[in-house]
């Protein structure tokens, strides 16, 4: 009987901690990351150092890049000062555990915003559209998509889900190839192994343009993509600044700057998110 | 991470996985016999002792060994059509493992044989017999106990390295989880489901030679 009184209070004692730790930790969820990044006085940035033109290292040894200037830029929103930001390169595969696990307040790299993703991150609205093109080398005969549904052409794909199941629907007939990193992906087709390679349109430019032998099809392949900036999930305020930081860059207050950085790496202007400022 | 969900997320991504696991699975299955007879062809010239052909094949198994498989592989795939030779993806590496294991697999044999005392070659032909009656009657057997254990070490040690065939765009164990990590986000998850596989596979393999090995011992002793 003893026995079983001691067990009970140190059951309540038990049941208590467990409460006030709960209690504790609700409590410690309204805390963000946004207040840690405002005391530490800088960002840190997770973004690729080999997907030109969105992040890569120059002949100078800098690390440069659309998405690099975009990060820049939100650090000089929060801060007033372009430089007040550290750059985590990360390979595809590692910007998920370094967001998930706090090493980077948030990834900038070029990354697709899927359903099944967003189930493990936190993804901002969209910051630049991303759309496929195809590239062939440039003595090659091929004019429309229907050129290349045929048995004997290899379409080159990245290992992004979408260009397995776009391949698939639009060259039923042709054989497909997987690769790890756009280099090899771009190399399969220039040395003729494959006929076809699917790129992000801003990379297909970079590509041909250090790559005479080589073209982009005129036909495009319609699907736009979002992209997004992504960060451990769970946390509110931090997600809603970037999101809002995101928003006026694309159609508010920060569109000038956003616009100087997309002519400076693309050579166009963008459209405004704000639909009916785009009247031309 | 949830651990809670990991089960789901494993009973979604199983079966791309599987698929992958199969292509591995065959890559290996093509690579380990290839790597065993040109290892075996390559330790034929140094026991023999011809001099010329040693020579070639010691500078082989000097460069193979000494760089990476990797690199060989892609030297395969993208140095081959320079050449005009559009081998496939899987030829060029399942060639590339084959080649680079012939070369250790080669040396451990050798060694194996050379481990044999060369008493035993003086024995045998003091009591009349042939070279190679000696060789395949009193040396062999020796030899072969002796390296059943590094061989199939070594056989582990390809199976493991069929991963890097994901770096030419053969759809295996580890290219089928990129694709996965791609597009759920997950790398940790999915590195430890195909981390998962790959040992079962090779335990499988690794009990195999187990079994196999006492018997032969047994047999032979």
């Amino acid at each position: 009987m003893r026995s079983f009184g001691r067990r009970f209070i140190t059951g309540l004692v038990a049941a208590f901690c467990g409460f006030a730790l709960g209690a504790g930790t609700s409590q410690a969820q309204e805390k963000s990351r946004l207040d840690e990044i405002l005391a530490r006085g800088k960002l840190v940035v997770g973004v690729s150092s080999e997907s030109p033109p969105f992040g890569f290292v120059d002949e100078k040894g800098e690390l440069v890049g659309f998405d690099i200037d975009v990060a820049r830029l939100i650090a000089k929103a929060t801060f007033g000062d372009p430089n007040k930001i550290e750059f985590i390169r990360q390979s595809a595969a590692q910007r998920w555990p370094n967001a998930q696990n706090g090493t980077i307040d948030f990834g900038a790299q070029t990354t697709t915003i899927y359903a099944d993703r967003a189930q493990r991150v936190a993804f901002t609205r969209n910051y630049i559209d991303g759309g496929i093109v195809l590239i062939v080398r440039k003595d090659a005969p091929f004019k429309t998509l229907d050129d290349l549904n045929k048995p004997n052409v290899t379409i080159a794909n990245l290992t992004t889900p979408t260009q397995e199941e776009r391949a698939k629907r639009l060259f039923p007939q042709a054989k497909l190839q997987t690769f790890d990193g756009i280099a090899s992906q771009f190399n399969s087709v220039k040395l003729g192994r494959a006929q076809a390679a699917q790129l992000d349109a801003p990379v297909a430019a970079w590509y041909v343009k250090s790559n005479p032998d080589m073209r982009v099809m005129e036909t495009r392949l319609t699907d736009v993509v979002n992209t997004g900036l992504f960060m451990k999930p769970g946390d509110f305020r931090l997600w809603q600044y970037f999101d809002l930081v995101v928003s006026e860059m694309t159609g508010g207050y920060l569109f000038a700057d956003y616009s100087a950085i997309y002519e400076k790496w693309f050579g166009e202007k963008p459209k405004n998110a704000k639909w009916y400022l785009n009247n031309n | 991470m949830d651990w809670s969900q990991f089960g789901s997320f494993a009973a979604r991504y199983l079966p791309q996985l599987w698929n992958g696991m199969l292509v591995t699975i065959a890559v290996a299955a093509l690579a380990a016999p290839t790597a065993v007879a040109i290892g075996v062809v390559l330790t034929v010239p140094r026991v023999a002792g011809w001099r010329l052909l040693s020579g070639f094949v010691r500078a082989y198994i000097e460069v193979m060994r000494n760089t990476p498989l990797l690199v060989q592989m892609y030297l395969l795939f993208f140095g081959l059509p320079i050449l005009g030779i559009f081998w496939d993806e899987i030829t060029c590496g399942v060639l590339a493992v084959s080649l680079q294991h012939a070369a250790f697999l080669s040396e451990l044999i050798r060694s194996g044989i050379a481990a044999v005392s060369p008493k035993q070659w003086e024995a045998g032909q003091a009591i009349g017999m042939r070279r190679w009656a000696v060789f395949r009657q009193i040396i062999l057997p020796q030899a072969a106990i002796k390296v059943m254990a590094p061989v199939s070490n070594q056989l582990i040690v390809l199976v493991k390295d069929t991963s890097l065939v994901s770096a030419i765009g053969v759809l295996d164990l580890t290219l089928s989880g990129k694709v996965i990590i791609e597009r759920s986000g997950a790398s940790f998850e999915v590195f430890i489901l195909v981390a998962a596989l790959y040992l079962i596979l090779t335990s499988v393999i690794g009990a195999g030679f187990r079994i196999s090995e006492a018997r032969f011992t047994r047999r032979l002793g």
